[in-house]
């Protein structure tokens, strides 16, 4: 068997808090090891194979089954390996992570990927509120690595984010890329409002429409087609995001601000006309 | 015998006025002279009677109650503390240390209301004043998003718009509406809801001079916006009172880190200040328990043994509604009447113990609702005003009623003794 598969035992009702659910801390061990790991059951610890039947021994690809929507914090910080999640998934998935590669059948909760610094995080349903985004009181959010939404995400993504690559098929919430530092953020759907509010640097960029138009601090400043877009377009068709020809070649408007700040983002969005 | 006591404190809203006369007639007080209409029914519509506390609607004694609140509590896996805001800091410091002991999620009203304002100023300070300082020197006074004449119906005449001052302040409006407050404003900009933080960006460009190519901002012509911003640079004081119409709508805390980062740009050329307009007695109280007693102002869980920070996490809200919580403890608060249904529904569905004065929803859905003496009223006890100034409460009747604080330490007595393996004593 090449990976360690963890089964939910039941419908977890209760929050599990479970950030000792990465190939960091599971690879390597006894099956009988990996059960005795402990994971937070509401306000008490408990072993891991209370939760969850393990299937093989440690190893440094995890396959998780089951409805995890109350199980947080799974893959927090981890460096390499893989975690295949056939279900949902709840908050903080892959929070910290600096490398390696999450993968999540369906939706995922709040603060999926926040200050993450390297690794991938595929997400093939919806993603919750405030993905790849600063905790309250932190300066920073995302500092590397890729987030791929294929699904729509939710308010406040990527905000705070200092560098790495957001892209979601669907549409996002209110104030996508708010306060971003630098980094980028592409949006296939409807670009949800307020993009950028607060943003100093960075790129943000809608591939689809509008839910309105930009912030009043933003300015227009050209139509033009930037080179540097295709380089990242390309990438996002191989990783499987709905790129069309059209993205590539067509034109683009781009909106600087937020003038507020340092005015040095830019909101590029693409013309279809 | 009637008596009148003086200087009497009115716990019912973040003004905590201290000038009322109350009127009492053995054990009711029959008159509260000055208190506004939200105090005076405050005042006059209490019972000191004793009353027994409940058990899943039985009369039991104190203690049976007190052992049978304690079970349920420590036998919850994740139980959640919520309420806080109209009881008093000894109060609230005992709830910490209950929280603490049980690894409790512990949440007050502050998410739900100005939960944000808190965000914000953590993200980007909050340059503030006293209300005495806008009381003697402000001359431009905005309401952005609240409505004091309802709410807070003599802040006008003791802190922001005192008669005496009245024509030499400008009292600005902005809200969705016309309200009781814009009727009274000599300057009201109706805005478009939700469009708050497009407007404080805008403001905070025009303060600097910066160039906007829109004509009109949510809703209001750019000029007037001009004119606004003009006014805030040449004032001699000017404050913002921040309602839950900045903190509600979309953008919340983003809405008010603009506020702030506005009123501190201000601070270049003239003195501004803002302020939340905090609603329940003493949920600014509430604010600073916690925040010196775990570091974080709201939302905490001490799952883990020590305190963490979760807005949107712990928050009892988002707990209840995620159906997250196996058993309750409202302190001097109505979650059931105020709740989104969403997560109403699940309080509904779990052991909750109720530590309330008054009869609510919430106490009648109590497994145990534990009766308490009404602070400012039957006990005394600290509050902290709005502006974070704190004010002593004195009793003005006298009950055999414990108090908030004395429940909550046998409560805590009690949770220590079932934890160290010892059977409750009835």
């Amino acid at each position: 068997m090449s990976a360690t598969v963890l089964q939910a035992r039941a419908n977890l009702t209760l929050p599990v808090e479970a950030d000792s659910i990465t190939p960091d801390r599971i690879d390597g061990l006894q099956q009988v090891a990996v059960g005795n790991l402990p994971i937070l059951y509401g306000r008490e610890w408990a072993p891991l194979g209370d939760l969850f039947a393990v299937s093989g021994d440690g190893r440094a690809d995890l396959v998780l089954e089951g409805d995890l929507t109350h199980v947080k914090r799974i893959g927090q910080g981890m460096t390499r390996g893989t975690i295949a999640i056939h279900g949902n998934a709840g908050l903080h998935l892959g929070s910290q992570m600096r490398g390696g590669e999450i993968t999540v059948d369906s939706n995922v909760g709040g603060w999926a990927g926040a200050h993450m610094a390297g690794g991938r995080l595929r997400i093939y349903g919806d993603a919750g509120p405030m993905l790849g985004s600063a905790y309250p009181g932190e300066r920073r959010g995302m500092t590397g690595g890729v987030i791929l939404v294929e699904g729509s995400a939710a308010a406040r993504v990527g905000e705070r984010m200092r560098r790495g690559l957001i892209a979601v098929g669907g549409s996002t919430g209110d104030f996508p890329g708010a306060r971003m530092i630098a980094g980028s953020l592409f949006v296939f759907g409807q670009l949800g409002p307020r993009a950028g509010a607060g943003m100093k640097r960075g790129s943000i960029v809608s591939l689809g429409s509008l839910a309105s138009g930009v912030l009043p601090t933003f300015q227009y400043s050209c139509r033009f087609a930037p080179g540097f877009l295709q380089l990242y377009l390309r990438y996002l068709l191989r990783w499987g995001m709905p790129v069309t020809p059209a993205h590539l070649q067509g034109q683009y408007q781009r909106y600087t601000g937020d003038i507020n700040t340092l005015g040095k983002g830019e909101i590029l969005i693409y013309d279809q006309h | 015998m009637t008596r009148t006591v003086e200087h009497v404190v009115c716990p019912t809203c973040g003004c905590l006025c201290d000038d009322l006369v109350v009127e009492v007639d053995g054990t009711r007080v029959t008159q509260a002279r000055r208190a506004c209409p939200n105090g005076r029914t405050f005042f006059k519509s209490y019972d000191p009677t004793p009353r027994l506390p409940r058990v899943h609607g039985r009369e039991v004694e104190w203690n049976e109650a007190i052992a049978e609140a304690a079970r349920m509590l420590t036998q919850a896996r994740s139980p959640l503390i919520y309420g806080l805001s109209s009881t008093a800091t000894e109060a609230q410091r005992c709830a910490v240390e209950l929280a603490d002991r049980l690894g409790a999620i512990l949440d007050t009203t502050s998410s739900l209301c100005h939960g944000p304002a808190v965000l914000a100023m953590q993200s980007v300070g909050l340059p503030g004043c006293t209300l005495g300082e806008i009381r003697s020197n402000a001359d431009l006074v905005i309401f952005w998003g609240c409505n004091p004449a309802v709410s807070h119906p003599r802040h006008f005449a003791r802190y922001s718009l005192p008669p005496a001052n009245r024509r030499s302040r400008v009292a600005v409006v902005v809200d969705v509406r016309p309200t009781a407050t814009s009727d009274i404003a000599d300057l009201f900009l109706q805005v478009e809801p939700g469009s708050d933080l497009e407007i404080l960006t805008a403001l905070r460009a025009l303060v600097h001079a910066r160039p906007l190519s829109a004509r009109a901002i949510g809703g209001v012509p750019l000029a007037n916006w001009e004119d606004l911003a003009g006014r805030m640079k040449s004032c001699r004081m000017g404050v913002v009172f921040a309602g839950v119409g900045l903190t509600m709508s979309q953008g919340r805390d983003l809405n008010l880190g603009e506020l702030f980062s506005l009123v501190a740009e201000l601070n270049d050329c003239t003195r501004f200040a803002a302020m939340p307009m905090r609603g329940h007695g003493n949920v600014a109280g509430a604010d600073q328990v916690l925040t010196w007693q775990s570091g974080y102002p709201f939302a905490v869980n001490y799952g883990r043994g020590f305190p963490r920070y979760g807005p949107g996490e712990f928050s009892a809200v988002d707990v209840l509604a995620h159906g997250e919580a196996d058993a309750a403890l409202i302190i001097a608060s109505d979650p059931l009447a105020h709740l989104p249904s969403s997560s109403a529904v699940h309080l509904r569905e779990i052991p909750v113990v109720a530590i309330d004065p008054r009869e609510s929803l919430t106490t009648r859905i109590a497994q145990v609702v534990l009766p308490t003496a009404c602070y400012g009223l039957d006990a005394a006890g600290t509050y902290y005003r709005m502006d974070g100034v704190p004010i002593r409460l004195r009793p003005v009747i006298s009950s055999a009623r414990p108090t908030d604080e004395q429940a909550l330490q046998q409560l805590l007595d009690s949770v220590v003794r079932v934890s160290a393996g010892a059977v409750p004593t009835c």
